[in-house]
């Protein structure tokens, strides 16, 4: 096995990594900003290493001072976590050349995957069904008229290298469609430095459905089911619950079974997420495909009993997967509620010194989070502070479960989401289970509705 | 010497008179002390962090840092802006960059630092003199790094 791995990440990712690190006898290493000097995987690594100042493009981007960490402390691997390098080609490919091991799939698999229209491309060639589109870039306005007539509006227009809700455009009539182009046209190539758009049908009320994939270097691959983060806003996921409820046995077998054609197309061997919509009339359509470990893998180790980071490393090392996938089954249902350190109503974030806290605890809850009392969250990341993850046997008592854990949450010092999430868990709808994309959007207009017309 | 004869020693500690005994034996030291009743004293939180990137090559006079120490405040530090190794001299068989006592102008190299198989020159940003190499040739250092102190002239 590795004898030192070196986590080239920060905040939960990187502590819930040196946990399981921990627990398979192997050392590690902290690379970290001047920013994160006193975080706690800091603290809990056997090793630290500063890389670089706060800003990440500095540190936590710079592969140079990650592979020189690397090499300095004598680490044989290197753990990307999610985010940051963890889904480019390059680094990949330079921990290789200096006999580095990156815990992930090849640099190809990403590099194919990391491409939007190739990775559809990919897709169709392997038989997985894809949102009917314009099978390349949008050439001409021609070509454009011409699509979307075939399509069937709505359309959604998208940019070839855009992402996270970036560079995209709805499109609900003819009469709107060129002028749209012109915009996206113009915003990509502001934003990305590349005007490519393609378009696509557009699906109304879709659920998010993901199915997690673990492959290993022998060929073997199995799927860990699916993951609904149907909850979501600006395509940012907030809640993530497995098993789903829109998916009945039949259909599950089949968005498993397409998941996994796609990865042994590309002979996947490491963990990764399929992702899909999910529409009303149950037909699924293939998205993209995420190249690494994702924030929401907890609920998918709730639920099957699989730990998601141990069995990435193992594979990484060339071992064979320890299970097959006749040994996994779902058991019970799982939820994770993204606390992030913003506004609950505005979501702007809020930065500040942690003054009290207190996390949930009791039977059946799991925190994976890095913060603690009096610690300063840097303003150079992201928002997201902890994840709450309930496990119970059925959703409506997971539910209930959550609706407990987000009480006893307490933290003081600055505002976080956890009154929102709060108020989601207690929701009809949400409870109902009859979520889509939209959730969000709709749930936080009905609740200024109801704020400026008291009933 | 074994874990029968620690806890014969803690016994006979416990009984004596005595504060505090050391015993040395095949280069193994230990020592036993009786505490003041602080002892079982939980501390919460989390201590500031200790350990630092590598364990540093034993240094023979760790006892000497302090003088260098005393008027710490007004020496300029050069610190590292990378993580890498540090070197002294441009290859293994020629003589360092600077020594201790060396009166270095802005702009000079100072020292090496290997990243990447690539050799970074590190310039000095002030003009002064050195009054304390840091690392130990060879040893790795980290981003933010203090590698020479140097009272400015």
């Amino acid at each position: 096995m590795f004898k030192k791995i070196l986590i080239a990440n920060r905040g939960e990712i990187a502590l819930r990594i040196i946990r399981a690190c921990k627990e398979m006898g192997i050392r590690t290493v902290a690379a970290h900003s001047t920013a994160d000097a006193n975080s706690l995987p800091v603290r809990m690594a056997d090793q630290a290493v500063c890389i670089g100042p706060g800003e990440a493009s500095k540190s936590y981007l710079r592969i140079p001072a990650l592979i020189s960490a690397a090499e300095v402390t004598s680490c044989d691997a290197v753990h990307p976590g999610y985010g940051f390098l963890s889904e480019n080609a390059g680094f990949a490919e330079v921990c290789g050349e200096c006999n580095i091991t990156f815990i992930g799939p090849s640099p190809e698999s990403i590099r194919l995957m990391g491409n939007k229209s190739v990775a559809r491309e990919t897709a169709v060639a392997a038989g997985v069904p894809v949102v009917p589109g314009s099978d390349g870039p949008v050439e001409s306005d021609e070509a454009a008229l011409s699509s979307a007539a075939r399509i069937e509006y709505p359309v959604i227009l998208k940019a070839s290298a855009g992402g996270g809700g970036r560079g995209m455009r709805i499109v609900h009539e003819e009469s709107e469609l060129l002028n749209s182009l012109k915009l996206v046209q113009t915003e990509a190539g502001a934003a990305f430095g590349d005007k490519t758009i393609y378009m696509e049908k557009y699906v109304t009320t879709p659920r998010h459905i993901e199915i997690q994939v673990l492959g290993d270097k022998h060929g073997n691959i199995v799927h860990l089911f699916e993951r609904d983060c149907s909850i979501q806003r600006r395509h940012q996921k907030m809640i993530e619950e497995a098993p789903s409820g829109a998916l009945d046995p039949e259909i599950r077998k089949k968005m498993t079974i397409a998941a996994l054609s796609l990865a042994r197309h590309i002979q996947y061997h490491s963990a990764g997420t399929f992702e899909f919509l999910l529409d009303s009339k149950k037909n699924f359509y293939f998205m993209e495909m995420n190249t690494r470990v994702q924030v929401e893998h907890p609920v998918t180790e709730m639920i099957t009993d699989v730990d998601i980071i141990k069995e990435q490393i193992k594979v990484a090392f060339g071992l064979p997967l320890s299970f097959k996938q006749e040994d996994v089954s779902i058991f019970g249902h799982a939820i994770e509620c993204r606390v992030n350190a913003e506004d609950p109503e505005k979501f702007i974030p809020s930065i500040g010194r942690i003054e009290e806290l207190h996390l949930p605890g009791g039977p059946g809850v799991r925190i994976d989070s890095a913060i603690f009392q009096g610690y300063k969250i840097p303003s150079y990341y992201d928002s997201m502070i902890a994840k709450i993850i309930v496990h119970a046997h059925t959703r409506d008592e997971a539910i209930h479960r959550m609706r407990r854990a987000l009480g006893e949450f307490h933290l003081s010092g600055m505002k976080t989401t956890v009154p929102l999430l709060s108020k989601i868990m207690y929701s009809e709808e949400f409870t109902k289970g009859d979520v889509s994309t939209r959730f969000i959007e709709d749930f936080l207009a009905k609740q200024k509705a109801a704020s400026v017309h008291p009933k | 010497m074994d874990l029968e004869e620690v806890k014969k020693l803690i016994k006979i500690v416990e009984k004596s008179g005595i504060k505090e005994i050391e015993i040395e034996e095949d280069g193994k030291k230990i020592r036993i002390s009786k505490g003041d009743g602080e002892v079982g004293q939980m501390q919460m939180g989390y201590a500031p962090v200790q350990h630092h990137m590598i364990p540093q090559a034993p240094s023979n006079a760790p006892s000497e840092a302090p003088k260098a120490e005393v008027d710490e405040k007004k020496y300029h530090d050069v610190t590292s802006q990378m993580v890498g190794t540090f070197y002294r001299a441009p290859s293994e068989d020629a003589a360092p960059f600077v020594k201790e006592g060396d009166v270095i102008s802005a702009g000079q190299t100072l020292c090496i630092i290997e990243a990447m198989k690539l050799m970074n020159e590190i310039e000095s940003d002030v003009s002064g003199r050195i009054v304390k190499i840091i690392p130990d040739n060879g040893a790795p250092v980290e981003f933010g790094e203090v590698l020479f102190k140097v009272e400015p002239v």
